[in-house]
């Protein structure tokens, strides 16, 4: 049981000048549970995407059972055995079971599709996952632990040697879950190399023999799960965090709080959220990926809605409760999509910058005047030192950083006394991620306050003057600014096996 | 960190190819044509025609053009127009001309309120929400006017809208002053610049605090309110109004008008100039080949194909963009 079931080796791809996997390694035995732990961006996705045959390495060699392969397509891919279980649920939900399982090899006879062979396929898997529903269910009707059941089923049709558990979890409850290991164990005895990918610590601990932890585009290490702990996992994860040179010292506000939050929930997502803001602190949401950051922000400023809770915004000497859409016009929330969410990526730079403040650029008969707009968004490219070519350039057109530099000018220009990052360096080189830091900083030195999410920790120590340790939807700690980065990592890997 | 400068030759080209460069060709080929085989086409009279003609489209292709850009389509403009045409010249028999008018006006916008309401509000789909009230308005048309028109107006109502001030008819006039405010709109109001930003990205519009089924809803009341406008030039036109004004193929001359004028079908870009020169380009081809004896059929034909060219320059040059 012990042979090689699958070897990658130095699998290097790069994407334009960007190095997503370099020299990039990992091997899985037959018959075990092998995580694949990485921090958000470390290549885990590429890395299985070359395996399935959807990127094609620059480097490297893939040997299944000892033997070279080559992958032109995800099709090559699943004929040699790999198979994914998405975390997506890709579903037809008005399609019945037997349907979605066998829905890439449909069974014909004369050209039709064979429905009683594809429905005695179909229980036959779902006999090996120990479903009791029937291949004829509509999809629809069944619980999210079902329908991942029969993604997994949908993965087995064709006996794959390998099978790629990508956040299997993410959706399901605590009794689902169990299901779900046992079908992994399951799958271990019958020899299959199953390779898991998760954001939750706990559940590797559980159902894997070994564990190899991705960084950066490469793979730091293999470790038999009985020979390491969560904190050595997180830190492999998270690297040795360089003590960088903070941006500001660490501040404490002793001002009254700005925004006071409580008991906020929302279903699935958060629960029983309490926390103030005060003015000139940078107050950092830490958490691993999945923990409920950025949830917590969009639920904040009525974005996602909330099942409960409560908000307080100052206002002169107290603070009154306030409506997440209404705090949504006293905040500057740059959303951790810039493309998608944060830009109007066709439009000029200059349009960019004054929507939102429209208000400051219009003329005479209360018409935007496009010189004062002009005026007023070279006002903010020279203080955030943008780099363009021309106001009227599609901001599309500027680099990453720049981009991001427009989304805080829109922002700057509403003066607003909270501002929202959540991972405002995602995807921004060295230089320009210490120019947000700065900027960061710079806002909370003007009197504003800040939260600030990043998934990068290094990032966080460099700019937080608090920290509030989120898991599972939940604040479990609250550090001060002068926590060490062992402090850090214990309160979110402590959180997250004590759960 | 570099500046990135690349100017993007591609997609402003394949833009000005299909909203201004291609329609322009073909009109000037058309023209030329014309000039050889039937040069009764360049009479005053039949420019003035043409233009008058392209008033009530034009007005309708504006209204669209509020829609689309909000990333939306409405299909009942010309049922609207046809009923609230209708309406108002039942009311015009009781109330005179200005409570006609003011009817026609009315009962468009709210029936744009409601197509406003059941998108934006309740997120249903726009293209089958208008095609449901096109269908509701045509029937209950036909069934208030037992299909006949509806004639004999007050004279007064045909010597306003039929004027000629300075030779330039009313109807043209109020082409130009919907053209124009709408253009100040889209160019240089909130509104405008929300609506662009709705229909480019709405997630990244409401981050951005844009209200953005507050401007949807607006959208579809101006379109039904300018539904109304060409009710009122249609009807004063033609002596009468009946069902019969909002027939399949207005919705098709519309949809080209604004599509030929450069309105992406995805939302997000576009100007109402581009709308009334590309309602322009639709009479100009309906009125040329009419002219040179080419059959009605063979018309929606090259009507369809049109649209379709145009669609695919659209595309490719979104296609581009996002």
């Amino acid at each position: 049981m012990n042979s090689a079931k699958l070897v990658m080796r130095s699998i290097s791809k790069r994407f334009g000048g960007i190095a997503a996997l370099e020299q990039a390694g990992l091997e899985v035995r037959a018959g075990e549970a092998h995580a694949l732990m990485g921090a958000n961006g470390a290549g885990k996705s590429t890395m299985m995407n070359v395996l399935g045959g959807v990127v094609r390495p620059d480097h490297g060699q893939i040997l299944i059972d000892g033997e070279v392969v080559s992958f032109a397509s995800p099709t090559q891919a699943k004929q040699k055995g790999v198979s994914f279980v998405h975390q997506e649920l890709n579903m037809l939900p008005s399609m019945t079971v037997a349907e979605n399982v066998m829905i890439d090899a449909m069974p014909t006879r004369g050209g039709l599709v064979d429905r009683k062979a594809m429905r005695l396929r179909t229980a036959e898997l779902l006999r090996r996952l120990d479903c009791t529903f029937s291949p004829d269910t509509l999809v629809e009707t069944l619980s999210m632990g079902d329908r991942q059941m029969v993604e997994v089923a949908r993965a087995l049709v064709t006996d794959p040697g390998i099978v790629i558990f990508d956040e299997p979890t993410s959706s399901l409850s605590e009794r689902e879950k169990r299901r779900l290991f046992d079908v992994v164990l399951g799958l271990k005895r019958d020899g299959v190399a199953v390779i898991y990918i998760t954001h939750f610590l706990e559940e590797i601990f559980e159902v894997c023999d070994r564990v190899t932890v991705m960084r950066n585009g490469t793979t730091i290490e293999t470790r038999d799960m009985h020979a390491i702990t969560a904190g050595e996992v997180v830190t492999a994860m998270l690297g040795s965090v360089e003590a960088e040179e903070r941006v500001r010292p660490a501040f404490i506000s002793i001002e009254p709080p700005l925004l006071a939050a409580s008991c906020l929930s929302r279903d699935g997502a958060i629960a029983d959220v309490g926390f103030e803001v005060r003015p000139g602190e940078v107050v950092g949401l830490w958490g691993l990926l999945g923990s409920g950051r950025t949830e917590i922000l969009r639920a904040i400023v009525g974005l996602d809605p909330l099942d409960a809770g409560e908000l307080r915004w100052r206002s002169g000497d107290t603070l009154d409760i306030i409506r997440p859409d209404k705090l949504h016009r006293k905040v500057g929330f740059v959303t951790e999509d810039r493309r998608g969410e944060g830009l109007l990526l066709p439009l000029s730079v200059a349009k960019n910058i004054s929507f939102g403040n429209l208000d400051k650029v219009k003329g005479a008969f209360g018409m935007i005047d496009a010189a004062k707009e002009k005026t007023f968004a070279s006002g903010f490219v020279e203080r955030l030192r943008i780099k363009l070519s021309s106001l009227s350039q599609p901001v599309r057109t500027l680099s990453g950083g720049n981009q991001q530099k427009v989304v805080f000018a829109r922002w700057l220009g509403t003066r607003p006394k909270l501002f929202m990052l959540d991972e405002p360096t995602r995807g921004l080189d060295v230089s320009a991620k210490t120019e947000i830091l700065r900027l960061t900083a710079e806002l909370a030195t003007e009197g504003a306050g800040v939260i600030f999410v990043s998934s990068e920790l290094e990032e966080m120590m460099r700019v937080c003057d608090r920290y509030l340790v989120v898991h599972r939807g939940r604040i479990v700690a609250n550090l001060y600014g002068d926590a060490t980065k062992d402090d850090l990592m214990h309160a979110v890997s402590d959180g997250r096996v004590a759960a | 960190m570099t500046v990135l400068s690349q100017p993007q030759t591609g997609t402003i080209s394949w833009r000005a190819l299909s909203t201004f460069l291609l329609p322009a060709a073909i009109i000037a080929a058309l023209l030329l044509v014309m000039a050889f085989y039937a040069p009764n086409f360049f009479r005053f009279n039949n420019m003035m025609n043409i233009l008058v003609q392209t008033s009530a489209l034009g007005v309708m292709a504006v209204g669209m053009s509020f829609v689309m850009v909000g990333g939306g389509i409405d299909l009942s403009i010309p049922a609207n127009m046809a009923f609230s045409a209708v309406m108002g010249a039942i009311a015009m028999r009781y109330a005179g001309v200005p409570g006609g008018v003011m009817v026609m006006l009315l009962v468009g916008t709210g029936v744009g309120l409601f197509n406003g309401a059941a998108v934006a509000l309740l997120g249903m789909t726009p293209f089958v929400v208008t095609l449901a009230t096109m269908t509701v308005l045509g029937g209950t048309t036909v069934w208030m006017t037992n299909s006949q028109s509806i004639a004999d107006f007050p004279e007064l109502f045909f010597e306003i809208v039929l004027a000629r001030p300075l030779g330039i008819p009313v109807s043209v006039a109020v082409l130009v002053v919907v053209t124009a405010a709408a253009s100040i709109i889209f160019a240089a109001t909130t509104f405008g610049r929300s609506l662009y930003a709705a229909g480019l990205n709405a997630r990244a519009a409401r981050v951005a605090r844009v209200n953005v089924e507050a401007v949807l809803l607006v959208t579809y009341a101006v379109s039904g309110l300018l539904a109304g406008v060409a009710a009122v030039l249609l009807t004063a036109r033609l002596g009468s109004a009946s069902a019969n004004l909002g027939n399949d193929g207005v919705v098709l001359d519309i949809v080209s008008a604004c599509v030929v004028g450069g309105i992406s079908i995805y939302g997000g870009s576009g100007r109402p100039v581009g709308a009334v020169l590309g309602a322009l380009f639709i009479i100009v081809i309906s009125n040329s080949l009419n002219q040179l004896g080419v059959s009605f059929f063979i018309n929606l034909v090259i009507k369809g194909i049109a649209i379709i060219a145009f669609i695919c320059l659209d595309r490719i040059s979104s296609g581009a963009q996002r």
